[in-house]
């Protein structure tokens, strides 16, 4: 699914300190979210699909012929509504006065959740505010359960922390992000020791417009497809496309900037925020095509909760099994040690 | 099921648990194996529904820099799963620690040996810092050793990145006896240096065989470490006297490092003594340590395999050992679980001969390199 990792030569980790090949391809980010745009399309199409068909079944399970009008989202819808709530998690890190840091790890952690999971079983509303929390924690930046929810209107704790694991799962526990804003950082500074220097104004302005268009940048694809340096001199680019390209030229990789132009042109073409009427429409739909099995009180809902507990009792009662038959067969002085540690272990196991 | 529901439980199905081995406040180690292949495994279940605030900072911690961290000498994090409410950590199954061995008084510490555990930590140390990961626990109980003799980083619950300028930390980090002076004096914004200090405390304690700077409190923690390294000058560290906890704790005159660490070459003093520089931004870094002449001059480190072991390490090996060739007539059979470590000891090759001789370390003498 992710880019294949260039095969490198096996190499000594006791050498590794020698080895070039740069830290960044060592990530979680490189190896599992990164992709070609063939990839990334099709990922998002089987997910589509296949969720819809899974959906369908319930429906049909529940009253047959009920799934035949539903209009069910494609992929491209669920995206847009993706779309919208990134542009939420900006506004409550401006209200939070949250660090970008934060800011940018729940957004990467949204659209990352989303090449997991459809917008029909879990919407975005919910999901954002969990993504959101656990980027506190990931970042560095705790603050409690009740702070939070509390300064967000109609939100009870159990809304963020319901979804912790489900998110935490989906982003398969890879909590690191590299981002753009840092790659930017790092770019400006580099731009004020240029062979020809550049007035500290100008520096500066470049800076601020660039850092506007990294949060554009948020808001697309872009992460997926490009590497956040990458990323970063597009928006430089589009700041003040001169001087991205001294930069380039300074750091002899000017044959890079054909692909910064299509980094620079997806930002320009995808960073745009959705029309409210837009999303609503695909809202309104979404309460049609919505997976009953996530309806609290649905049929669907209950039947699926009484088959979760039924195997919960089949498992309960075999493991009361085992522990009856470990003390008929035990001999009382217990010389059987292995055997009873291993029924310890089980009994403590509640999962 | 969701696919995501599914994923993780093919993952839970990969690993099982054996036996419990240690329990802790917020976690339970049990030794288990990978189904497929047999291999050991611990898994670190951590209890996640008793927080109030969800995922608890140290497991989000310990599972975001062990996911990204891939060296010899860190410790792997083969998997990870939930079950209802907990997390599951599978780590690479580990036999003994740093702090069990130099706490086995059968066991006699070479030069090269000492030489050979501080080149892995400094290995391990330089990865970290090289991904800007601070680790700010280390002590020799987290330097874990694996049965090749490999030492390992280990409990990244206190890791973190480096903050970006002008964001504070917390100076409450660092078991106490190993924690740097900066922060006992609270200092807010820091660095790698902290964990080289730490490091600096174990070089010690290897060469000691006892806890270098052992405070009972955090202000005796400052006077212990004064009382040992002298009290630090203007001079020896601009500023420190600004820090937000300063105070003073007495004038201690500088003692050279020669006269506790008798046995000690020139080139391991020095840098014992880079490591313990009051002033941070003066401290050896780890990539510096790694290019010391200490770590090229003979003795050379010691092999790893080569490396002291405890009892249960060696009869955990012998173990594996019958247990893949036929049994022993002559042994005691399965039913001994440890030998005792003399009888283990004629199993060593020729290289070991020479640890019979001494039961300690003896700084009398001056080392014969």
């Amino acid at each position: 699914m992710a880019v294949e990792q260039v095969p490198s030569t096996p190499v000594d980790a006791a050498n590794d300190t020698l080895s070039k090949r740069p830290l960044y391809e060592g990530s979680t980010q490189y190896q599992h979210w990164r992709f070609s745009p063939e990839q990334l399309h099709k990922t998002r199409e089987v997910l589509n699909t296949d969720a819809i068909a899974a959906i369908r079944s319930t429906f049909e399970a529940d009253s047959p012929g009920s799934s035949s009008d539903i209009q069910f989202l494609t992929y491209e819808e669920e995206i847009l509504l993706v779309k919208l709530y990134v542009t939420k998690i900006t506004q409550l890190c401006g209200h939070f006065r949250f660090p970008e840091e934060v800011e940018a790890t729940a957004i990467s952690y949204l659209k990352r959740f989303y090449l997991k999971n459809t917008v029909m079983d879990w919407h975005p509303k919910n999901v954002m505010l969990t993504a959101l929390f656990l980027a506190t924690k990931t970042t560095n930046h705790p603050i409690s359960l009740e702070a939070y929810t509390s300064n967000i209107p109609r939100t009870a704790p159990s809304d963020v922390l319901d979804l912790e694991f489900l998110v935490a799962q989906s982003l398969a526990f890879e909590f690191a992000v590299w981002h753009v804003h840092r790659a930017l950082w790092g770019i400006w500074l580099d731009a004020q020791d240029l062979p020809i220097p550049v007035p500290p104004e100008r520096l500066q302005q470049a800076y601020d417009s660039a850092l506007q268009y990294v949060g554009t940048s948020r808001i697309t694809d872009a992460e997926f497809l490009f590497t956040p340096s990458q990323i970063a001199l597009a928006c430089l680019s589009l700041a003040d496309h001169d001087l991205a390209l001294r930069w380039a030229t300074a750091k002899g990789v000017e044959a890079n900037m054909e692909t910064i132009e299509k980094v620079a042109i997806m930002v320009t073409r995808d960073g745009v925020v959705p029309s409210v009427e837009v999303v609503r429409e695909i809202d309104r739909r979404l309460r049609l095509c919505k997976n009953p099995e996530k309806v609290v009180g649905s049929k669907a809902y209950i039947a699926k909760l009484a088959k979760v507990e039924r195997e919960a009792e089949v498992k309960r009662a075999r493991k009361a099994e085992e522990i009856r038959k470990a003390m008929e067969d035990g001999d009382p002085f217990g010389s059987e040690l292995n055997d009873g540690a291993r029924v310890i272990a089980d009994l403590d196991e509640d999962d | 099921m969701d696919v995501v529901e599914k994923a993780n439980a093919a993952r839970q199905k990969r690993w099982t648990k054996d036996r419990k081995v240690g329990e802790g406040t917020y976690a339970v180690v049990y030794q288990g194996r990978e189904a497929a292949t047999g291999r050991k495994v611990a898994i670190k279940k951590i209890k996640v529904g008793q927080f109030k605030d969800g995922l608890d900072m140290s497991a989000v911690r310990e599972v975001k820099y062990l996911k990204e961290l891939a060296h010899q000498n860190v410790i792997a994090l083969l998997d990870v799963f939930s079950s209802k409410t907990n997390l599951n950590l599978v780590l690479e199954f580990l036999d003994t620690d740093l702090e069990m061995i130099i706490k086995d008084r059968s066991l006699v510490f070479l030069p090269a040996d000492i030489k050979s555990w501080m080149a892995m930590t400094f290995r391990g140390l330089e990865f970290c810092h090289r991904n800007f990961v601070l680790h700010r626990d280390l002590k020799p109980n987290n330097l874990l050793i694996a049965s090749d003799g490999q030492l390992k980083l280990a409990d990244f619950g206190l890791a973190r990145d480096f903050a970006d300028p002008g964001y504070k930390m917390t100076c409450q980090v660092i078991t106490r006896w190993y924690r740097p002076p900066e922060l006992l004096f609270g200092a807010r914004y820091y660095s790698t240096a902290v964990d080289i200090w730490s490091v600096g405390c174990i070089f010690a304690e290897l060469m000691l065989r006892t806890p270098y700077l052992p405070g009972e409190s955090d202000m005796d923690q400052l006077k212990t470490t004064f009382r040992a390294l002298g009290t630090p000058t203007e001079e020896d560290w601009p500023g420190h006297t600004k820090l937000p906890d300063y105070v003073p704790v007495g004038q201690f005159p500088k003692t050279p490092l020669r006269e506790l660490f008798t046995a000690a070459t020139a080139d391991t003093l020095n840098l014992l003594g880079k490591c313990l520089i009051y002033e941070p931004r003066k401290r050896i870094s780890a990539k510096e340590a790694l290019s010391h002449p200490y770590f090229f001059a003979l003795p050379y480190p010691s092999h790893p395999s080569k490396l002291p072991k405890t009892a249960s390490q060696l009869a955990a090996s012998r173990m594996a050992e019958e247990a893949e060739t036929n049994v022993d007539m002559n042994g005691p059979g399965p039913a001994v679980k440890a030998a005792p470590p003399n009888r283990l000891k004629r199993k060593m090759s020729g290289d070991d001969i020479g640890r019979s001789v001494a039961r300690k370390l003896d700084f009398s003498q001056p080392a014969a390199a």
